[in-house]
């Protein structure tokens, strides 16, 4: 399959599956074979619940799985968009556009993979490290620490020990796991032949890249951001790196840490 | 475009398009796959993103934010500069093969001459030039050149004696007397105008308290526009004898069709390509079905059909 050439494109889907992990989270499975074939991990696709104008944009979702013509997306509700996504069955049609971005892989360039790796997840953050859990292979995963805010998060918690064996995980109340934010399940440092790849809320991604010295291992982090267009045409999705203003979109969503002026980040 | 079952050439404002869809300026990437005729089908022209004389970096804080059927932007013109254009993108746009407009942001008097005649150096390059009024006025009191008709005929005018090749002004609707501003911009030359560009809002934060954009307003698009953008498409056309390129919130093929019958010559898209990028296709295939059914032989017959005086003789009121 071409892929694309490397650009995104719209397809009517359809969801196959649809398991609801609780407290407004779940995971979807979509039928796209296009997408799941050509999807790397850290890439996105832009999630639309019908095919009408309301709701106007894609939701911007993490592929956390593909396999066959199948890849499935995890969401937490937030606002109108993703409810409407969580109320889908199987069967009820979705419009895809993806897959999108640089991925984990893709960002490291042709650097070859390091020995070991650490996966450090918040919240729905977690769906593109599955992914990328399963492309690495067991064997060259050191770690893998995961957080949730805590009370709420029970169905989710669930799923991220079944999702990820031996998974060290964190909750702000200390409701889920032990009490503290990823970066307690850290290592104080990070040896140059291992790397961290990460993706959650902004701040937790904000503490890890400031907790590491540069002269460690590379720190590899999946940002979020608002976003229309998905296709790298719009500008809405910028954040700022050393390098300028650049996509979240197409030239991320996967940024290395030293990358980012995670000082000058509006949340968003 | 070979299967189309009518033929849906024009001429707009010095340009032939092959079809009267054109991607509005601010929306396509100068990613090379995407300027392939094959994810080009059924497009007509492209405006380029806007590009001004000094690079831009645009604005801080949240840029986009969804509204029902639309969404809001406050973008800020970010480019690389007319030098970045020339040597970065140019290239791109001019292997495509399908004409092309570069959206030029003016700001203040001088910045729109040097830019043109920086853009004149590449000579044939530059298939047109789409000026964008809608920028807050530098030399004046910071007020859009396209608000009153005396500063949008200045801005056109200076564009004008810059630049002799194919000439689009995009007008804002936020100028509360449209018509005029229109007929102020055709008397100073312009060879076609492009009806409109956003339409000022705004949002609230509510978790914050405060609003969403730093800058606080920002432009609203998408189908929620459309039947605003096709009041101004009729009150303009009615208004000019240059060519009128509608532009706001059209989505499907039926928002283009009521657009040109009322007098639009082409429409352009925009944010609705986020939503479908196979959405130009899909606009004239369905076009060229509508001639077809109604065996009107080419699209000019259909340009201002829908002004035709009721029965009885008596013209539309205008207002």
């Amino acid at each position: 399959m071409s892929c694309g050439g490397g650009s995104p494109r719209d397809y009517a889907a359809a969801v196959l599956g649809h398991r609801p992990l609780g407290d407004g989270s779940g995971l979807l499975a979509v039928r796209c074979g296009e997408i799941a074939s050509c999807a790397e991990p850290g890439q996105f696709v832009l999630l639309r619940p019908g095919t009408g104008n309301d709701p106007f944009l894609g939701r911007p979702l993490a592929v956390a799985d593909a396999a066959g013509d199948v890849f499935k997306v995890v969401y937490r509700i937030v606002g109108r968009g993703t409810a409407l996504l969580a109320s889908k069955r199987q069967g009820d049609p979705v419009t895809v556009r993806g897959p999108i971005g640089r991925g984990f892989f893709s960002a490291r360039g042709e650097k070859p993979l390091p020995r070991k790796v650490i996966l450090a997840g918040g919240a729905v953050g977690a769906a593109p490290l599955l992914f990328a859990a399963r492309r690495l292979g067991l064997s060259r995963i050191e770690k893998t620490v995961m957080g949730v805010a805590g009370k709420g998060w029970e169905g989710f918690a669930e799923w991220l020990k079944e999702a990820f064996p031996g998974v060290d995980l964190f909750s702000g109340d200390g409701t889920l796991g032990t009490k503290g934010t990823v970066l307690a399940g850290l290592p104080g440092t990070l040896p140059a032949d291992s790397e961290l790849w990460a993706c959650g809320p902004q701040a937790m991604l904000s503490a890890i890249a400031a907790h590491y010295p540069r002269d460690g291992g590379r720190i590899l982090a999946a940002l979020e951001s608002r976003m229309a267009c998905g296709m790298g045409g719009c500008l809405g999705c910028v954040i700022p790196t050393v390098s300028g203003n650049r996509r979240v979109c197409v030239d991320g969503p996967v940024f290395t840490a030293e990358e980012v002026m995670w000082n000058e980040l509006s949340s968003c | 475009m070979n299967s189309l079952r009518a033929d849906l050439s024009i001429a707009v404002g010095g340009l032939n398009l092959e079809t009267p869809v054109v991607i509005a300026s601010g929306v396509w990437p100068y990613d090379p796959v995407l300027w392939s005729p094959e994810r080009l089908e059924g497009v007509g022209a492209l405006c380029t993103k806007a590009v001004s004389l000094q690079p831009r970096e645009g604005n801080r804080g949240v840029r986009v934010w969804e509204t029902p059927c639309g969404m809001l932007n406050s973008i800020g013109l970010q480019n690389s500069g007319v030098r970045g254009f020339l040597k970065e993108y140019l290239p791109i746009a001019g292997k495509s093969g399908i004409p092309f407009l570069v959206n030029l942001v003016m700001e203040s008097e001088r910045e729109v001459r040097e830019n043109l005649s920086i853009l004149r150096e590449s000579g044939d390059a530059i298939p047109a030039v789409e000026l964008n009024i809608s920028c807050p006025n530098a030399d004046c009191d910071g007020m859009a050149w396209g608000i009153s008709p005396e500063s949008a005929a200045r801005a056109a005018a200076i564009a004008r004696s810059e630049w002799k090749g194919p000439l689009w002004v995009k007008l804002t609707p936020q100028a509360p007397d449209l018509p005029a501003v229109a007929k102020a911009v055709e008397s100073e030359g312009a060879d076609a105008l492009v009806c409109g560009n956003t339409w000022l809002g705004m949002a609230m934060d509510l978790k914050r308290k405060q609003p969403v954009f730093r800058r606080v307003t920002a432009g609203l698009s998408g189908p929620a526009v459309f039947p605003l953008a096709l009041r101004t498409v009729w009150q303009v056309c009615g208004a000019v004898s240059i060519p009128v390129v509608g532009c706001g919130g059209v989505s499907r093929w039926e928002d283009a069709a009521a657009m040109i019958l009322a007098g639009a010559s082409a429409v352009e898209v925009g944010s609705s390509l986020f939503a479908d990028f196979d959405l130009p296709r899909k606009i004239s295939e369905g076009l060229a079905d509508y001639l077809a059914d109604a065996e009107i032989p080419n699209l000019a017959g259909l340009v201002g059909l829908g002004r035709k005086e009721k029965e009885g003789g008596r013209p539309w009121a205008q207002d």
